[in-house]
């Protein structure tokens, strides 16, 4: 068992920059079981607790069957317990729906939005343990998805790998804001599998001396696909930012439309940025384009604002803000999008400070 | 399907493209046993009177390759290559030397007239002094004298390692040491010749240097090895063109290129690579296996690598450049053209190690009927590269359906002042700008063609005058009737 559940070393060309066996060390990710929560559910979600016996049959139909990682492997063999939800047919909810992540360990998720549902997801996490979550998000038709994962800093490791399936026409926003770990990966693998389906997705990673990876797959399995990325990096200190974007179109997929953007800024030091974009296309009337730029801040930019008066620090700041902004514009709930400004003010202090 | 759609797969299905360059010369060769051991590196060695140091230098490469597994991480499939199953070794007995081209068998000559080169007019005409490699030894050099002139060194790599051994001991391996990767150890081991140029202090080389090599022996894989070395404040300027014969075994060819910049030097090095790709079925061609690698050791020098890719049934090649000196600069332009079942898995390494140093990526590579092409690069920032600078652009291309076009990139950056800049794209022939070429009046093959030579431009643009026809007729030629 423990030879086919290896964890990845930098050796695995996916890992390359993220080496997890290395950061998790002899002891692995042990064998404790993590916890998940709902907090206020609200009204129309159903919720099944996974270590509970006689799984109903829409937990049974889709529990295990998307995640294909080493990882998720692992938290799958592992974990005991979770949590299930369902959002039944039609069913918008207006209130967001929270998930809560504590304790060590491996945890499982899934999220089933059935035929035009349409949900706000939060995922929030205690910081304090080295933890393996495994979240398995299905769209029905018309399904309507916003996701705002917001993940602390950290000293421990934190691994999640989030694999979604979308059909017709179904819509999948997600906005990831990470602040770093001793080692952090967030891994999306989206499938895009039905007519209409669009996936976008945004982050910001603002780091002093942490690690942070976003490793995205996008596949467009059918034509008239669309997806976006747009991901964006402060790094400082010895931290670590890392974005791998994969997007595959299959053959026939005709009509696909993907855009991929990953900027970096690195602030001083020994700050590293690693960015990967990769495209892998198997049909031609697609339009297919990334871009990927990693600098400082632009010199003329900065001495605009100090001929205005402006104060260098000052100055600085407010280019920063100006480069994480568009990728938290993107954030559709207005509530969660301050949130996730604030936080992303406190780090930028505890960056420049 | 709409009907543009349509058009292009029924011309992507014309593609059957006929390899002009087709032919086997009938000359008598002369051939290393079959199969690989240390007897044939020790035969080759013995064949070309190498002196001991490298015989050891082979055995030791030989040696080491004996414990190296092939990489399979490229974008390549190929049915597993029987290294014991081939030649390592062949030359055509008309040896010893020519001293003019009058005595060279007229057989070979015909060949070249063939591929369109005439020896003598284009020496006259271009002023290109063509070292052609005819398989593995060379048989005509010339503009010898003139170069002589300049202090230039160009000569056949194993005529260097007989009378040039301090510099060549100096360099060889260097820039792509002997344990660098399974090819170019298998290549350490059993190079059979290749070109040596060596270009002294402050002279800017007379001529365009030129070889030209053909792979021609059934059976026999080629490992050319190439050292140009540029001294201080010297340019050369380097290019390399090659087709092959048809047949259908494949055939493997691993060559190896070393190019060392010193201060303020300049080293340009551009080919045009066609090969034969297989047939339209996928059967047959070439298995190019390159490893390219340029030094820029000295501050302010400067290495740049143009490319043209259009045959070969799987290249797998990676020109490179390490710019090591304070300034310094290197560039990678690239047209890489798949067609039919072929398979290309190109691209570049930047690794910018010291101050100020620049880099420029441009990629176009295009496929076709059902061959994949994938761009495959690095760009590496080190902690110590204060200011560097990197350009990347990357486009694809598709004609038809059932091909593929791939992209990876990595950057990587560890100093904040450097600046680096990927983009890329992917897209089919607009039908808005075949539309325009139509309507006023010009055929869909012209108009094809035009749109593709204006993709191709910035490339093409890069290569030296005699080369960029030839390139750009090749480009034509490639795409023959999967455009109109």
């Amino acid at each position: 068992m423990t030879a086919a559940l290896a964890l990845p070393t930098r050796r695995v060309e996916e890992w390359k920059y993220s080496d997890l066996a290395r950061a998790l060390g002899d002891a692995g990710f042990g064998e404790s079981s993590a916890r998940v929560s709902v907090g206020k559910p609200p009204a129309g979600v159903e919720i099944f607790d996974l270590d509970e016996p006689n799984r109903p049959d829409w937990v049974k139909a889709h529990y295990g069957k998307l995640s294909n990682n080493a990882v998720s492997a692992v938290s799958l063999a592992k974990a005991r317990g979770g949590i299930a939800l369902r959002i039944p047919k039609g069913k918008v909810v207006e209130e967001v729906l929270s998930l809560d992540f504590s304790g060590e360990g491996h945890v499982r998720a899934l999220l089933v939005l059935e035929e035009g549902a349409a949900l706000t997801l939060s995922e929030a996490f205690d910081a304090g343990e080295t933890r393996n979550a495994g979240l398995e998000i299905v769209l029905g038709p018309n399904a309507r998805l916003d996701h705002v994962r917001l993940s602390p800093v950290s000293d421990m490791v934190q691994v999640e790998e989030i694999s979604l399936t979308l059909a017709r026409d179904a819509v999948y926003r997600g906005h990831f804001a990470n602040f770093g770990a001793k080692l952090s990966r967030t891994e999306l693998a989206i499938a895009l599998n039905g007519e209409g389906a669009e996936a976008h997705l945004s982050g910001v990673s603002v780091l002093a001396d942490h690690h942070a990876d976003v490793t995205t797959q996008v596949s467009h399995a059918v034509g008239r696909t669309q997806s976006t990325q747009l991901f964006k990096k402060v790094v400082s200190g010895k931290a670590q930012a890392v974005y791998q974007g994969k997007v595959v179109v299959a053959h026939g997929a005709n009509g696909s439309d993907s855009r991929q953007t990953a900027k970096a800024l690195l602030l001083d030091g020994w700050a590293e940025a690693d960015l990967k974009p990769e495209l892998e296309i198997f049909a031609d009337d697609v339009k297919c384009a990334h871009g990927a730029a990693v600098g400082d801040l632009d010199a003329d930019s900065l001495f605009y604002l100090r001929a205005r008066g402006i104060p260098e620090q000052e100055a600085r700041h407010l280019l920063i803000h100006a480069f994480l902004e568009d990728a938290l514009t993107d954030i559709a709930n207005a509530d969660l999008r301050e949130t996730v400004r604030g936080a992303v003010s406190d780090a930028l202090n505890r960056v420049s400070a | 399907m709409s009907s543009a759609a349509l058009e292009t797969k029924e011309t992507v299905a014309g593609l059957g493209e006929k390899y002009k360059y087709g032919f086997v010369t009938d000359i008598e060769m002369e051939r290393a046993p079959k199969g690989l051991s240390e007897d044939t590196v020790r035969y080759i060695s013995a064949k070309k009177g190498e002196p001991d140091w490298m015989l050891e230098w082979r055995l030791g490469a030989f040696r080491r390759w004996l414990s190296m597994k092939e990489p399979t991480w490229a974008r390549v499939h190929y049915p597993a290559i029987d290294y014991q199953d081939a030649y390592y070794y062949a030359a055509p007995k008309n040896t010893p030397k020519k001293q003019s081209l009058d005595e060279v068998d007229p057989k070979l000559l015909e060949t070249y007239k063939k591929l369109g080169i005439p020896l003598h007019e284009q020496m006259a005409l271009a002023g290109v002094a063509v070292d052609a490699v005819f398989d593995s030894v060379s048989v005509a050099t010339t503009f010898k004298e003139k170069l002589n002139e300049a202090g230039v060194i160009f000569c056949p790599i194993s005529e260097a390692i007989r009378d040039y051994p301090d510099l060549v001991k100096k360099y060889l391996g260097t820039v792509v040491p002997v344990t660098d990767n399974f090819f170019a150890t298998l290549n350490s081991a059993v190079f059979s010749d290749g070109t040596f140029v060596y270009v002294p202090k402050g002279v800017r080389c007379p001529m365009e240097l030129s070889t030209y090599f053909r792979i021609n022996a059934s059976e026999t894989g080629q490992f050319e090895r190439t050292l140009i070395v540029a001294d201080e404040g010297s340019f050369v300027s380097y290019l390399e063109g090659c087709t092959a014969p048809k047949r259908d075994e494949n055939q493997l060819h691993a060559a190896v290129v070393e190019l060392v910049a010193l201060d303020n030097a300049e080293i340009k090095y551009s080919t045009v690579q066609n090969w034969y790709p297989g047939d339209e079925n996928g059967l047959g061609g070439i298995y190019n296996f390159v490893t390219k690698r340029g030094d820029c050791r000295g501050a302010r020098s400067k290495i740049s690598w143009t490319q043209v890719e259009t045959g070969s049934a799987i290249t797998w090649k990676y020109p490179s450049c390490i710019l090591r000196g304070d300034e310094s600069v290197g560039e990678f332009y690239s047209i890489a053209i798949a067609n039919n079942y072929q398979q290309a898995d190109t691209g570049t390494k930047m690794i910018h190690l010291g101050k100020n140093t620049r880099s420029r990526i441009i990629s176009k590579g295009i496929s076709a009927g059902k061959a994949q092409n994938t761009y495959r690069g690095l760009v590496s920032v080190y902690g110590k590269a204060e200011n560097a600078r990197n350009f990347t652009q990357c486009d694809s291309l598709l004609i038809g359906g059932e091909c593929g076009a791939h992209t990876v990139p990595y950057i990587e950056s560890r100093n904040p002042s450097a600046r680096i800049e990927h983009e890329a794209t992917t897209s089919k022939i607009a039908e808005d700008q075949l539309f325009y070429c139509l309507q006023r009046g010009i055929g869909q093959e012209e108009a094809v063609a035009l749109i593709v030579n204006g993709f191709c431009k910035e490339v093409l643009q890069q290569l030296p005058m005699e080369f960029a026809v030839e390139a750009q007729k090749l480009v034509g030629i490639s795409l023959e009737g999967s455009v109109g």
